[in-house]
């Protein structure tokens, strides 16, 4: 049975993706930036005056401020888009970048911190090496889970802009996930048309409004 | 016997006019994270595809799912967890197997010498001490990797019927893979027995399912559009397995 892992693994992309964690300081090594963001990130989530449910809108707002400014949407937009991006006027490609940050931020965030209130106690994060070429680097992070003796691989995709190593793309156990989502978007396009996919992502944010992310 | 290899024969066959049927989408592959992005990959089974995701994800949904959370509240996780190490010991054949056709002779060794230590020391495979103590980690080897090391290209993407996504090659290697299981041969074939392998099958699917109960429900919220996500998630996978087997000695 390949599908129940895929999904769960699927899941578990785009749980990374919402989670971003980057911190753009100059001096940083790509390494650094994932490690110090992921720290402070979970310094949040772990602070004593945020526990609880009913706190679980200021955790994924304070979350989503360490998080947003810091990586590069109009990079994963871009990509996600890819060959369809050029034909875009940049009215579009704003309102695109816009839709798809709302989308995964919305679809993501309150199934984040549900999953990390029950399991950030139970698991590692390990930084395991880091590789720069020119302005483009990879970091190779793993989540540790000791209860179960597992690792699942998180390695993140940078580039640099102004000084600034930002992400573009995060890989969960092979899984890229900017092609994920242009794998998908590209078969919307290619049976209908652009403003099909918008379309659509206007009518799952509409529909994720209207239900609750399952606990 | 015969039988069964004229049918793999004529499956690679197949697998072969795939091969030559996306050849060129597949040297396109490459270029993913680049700026240009290849077009949408040939997709000739989709509609097929389709239905048999929708007949999986049902599956699901109304027994593979409920069997596995009664499951789940009668046996504890660490029992669990050892049932799926148990499957994985006793599923060596294909492993090792591959592994050899693989020419990856230390692997080989590793299978084995994986197998002796856990099936005696580790109670039949419940416990991984070959990994604990010995520092043995488990392995992978499957004939649809065994194929893509001798050149065969996955051919167009394929969803199976209870086993859930594939391609023409790799539902090729299921079936040798299946094939190279002993049991299927020490076996009488009688009702009974077969309905005892469908069980095996079953039981290895509801404890990994068992294991993953929570994870991914809902997962429609996930993506926009489904199909395409399990199909890309499916065919990354894939590659890097493969990748793994080339680069391994």
């Amino acid at each position: 049975m390949q599908l129940p892992r895929l999904l769960f693994l699927l899941t578990l992309c785009g749980l990374t993706l919402f989670f971003l964690p980057i911190r753009g300081l100059t001096t940083d090594s790509p390494l650094e930036a994932v490690r110090s963001t992921t720290n402070r990130v979970v310094l949040v989530l772990k602070a004593p005056e945020n526990q609880g449910p009913h706190l679980r809108e200021k955790r994924i707002k304070q979350v989503s401020e360490i998080v947003r400014p810091l990586f590069d949407r109009r990079e994963v937009a871009r990509r996600t888009l890819g060959v369809y991006w050029r034909d875009r006027t940049e009215e579009q490609r704003e309102e695109f970048i816009e839709i798809f940050t709302e989308l995964i931020e919305k679809s993501y965030g309150e199934t984040f911190d549900k999953q990390a209130e029950k399991y950030l106690d139970q698991v590692e994060f390990l930084y395991d090496q880091e590789t720069i070429d020119g302005n483009f680097a990879e970091v190779n992070t793993r989540i540790f889970v000791p209860s179960q003796n597992k690792h699942f691989s998180i390695n993140y995709r940078l580039h640099q802009v102004d000084g600034q190593w930002l992400i573009y793309d995060v890989v969960v156990e092979n899984i890229s996930m900017v092609r994920n989502f242009r794998t998908q978007f590209y078969r919307i396009i290619g049976k209908s048309s652009y403003e099909e996919l918008v379309r659509k992502l206007q009518a799952k944010l509409r529909q994720m409004a209207a239900t609750r992310s399952p606990s | 016997m015969l039988k069964k290899l004229a049918v793999v024969v004529s499956i690679v066959g197949i697998v072969q006019a795939g091969f030559f049927l996306t050849r060129a989408q597949a040297q396109m592959g490459s270029a993913g994270q680049d700026e240009v992005a290849p077009q949408p990959i040939a997709d000739p089974f989709e509609p097929f595809n389709q239905a048999m995701l929708s007949f999986n994800l049902k599956l699901d949904e109304y027994i593979l799912h409920p069997v596995a959370s009664g499951y789940a509240a009668i046996l504890p996780l660490g029992a669990r967890q050892g049932v799926g190490r148990f499957f994985h010991n006793i599923n060596i054949a294909p492993r090792l197997g591959n592994k050899l056709l693989q020419m990856k002779l230390v692997g080989a060794g590793k299978e084995v010498g994986r197998f002796v230590i856990n099936t005696t020391l580790g109670g039949l495979g419940f416990f991984d001490v070959a990994d604990s103590w010995f520092g043995l980690e488990a392995g992978h080897a499957d004939f649809g990797q065994t194929l893509a090391q001798y050149g065969i290209s996955p051919g167009p993407y394929l969803v199976l019927p209870f086993f859930g996504p594939s391609t023409v090659r790799d539902a090729v290697g299921l079936s040798v893979d299946g094939a190279m299981q002993p049991m299927n041969y020490l076996l009488p074939t009688y009702p009974e027995t077969i309905a005892a392998r469908g069980g095996w099958v079953m039981g290895n699917a509801v404890n990994f399912r068992s294991l993953n109960l929570e994870l991914f429900e809902n997962v429609d919220r996930f993506s926009v559009d489904l199909y395409g996500a399990v199909q890309d998630g499916y065919l990354q996978q894939r590659e890097r397995v493969v990748q793994d087997a080339l680069a391994e000695q």
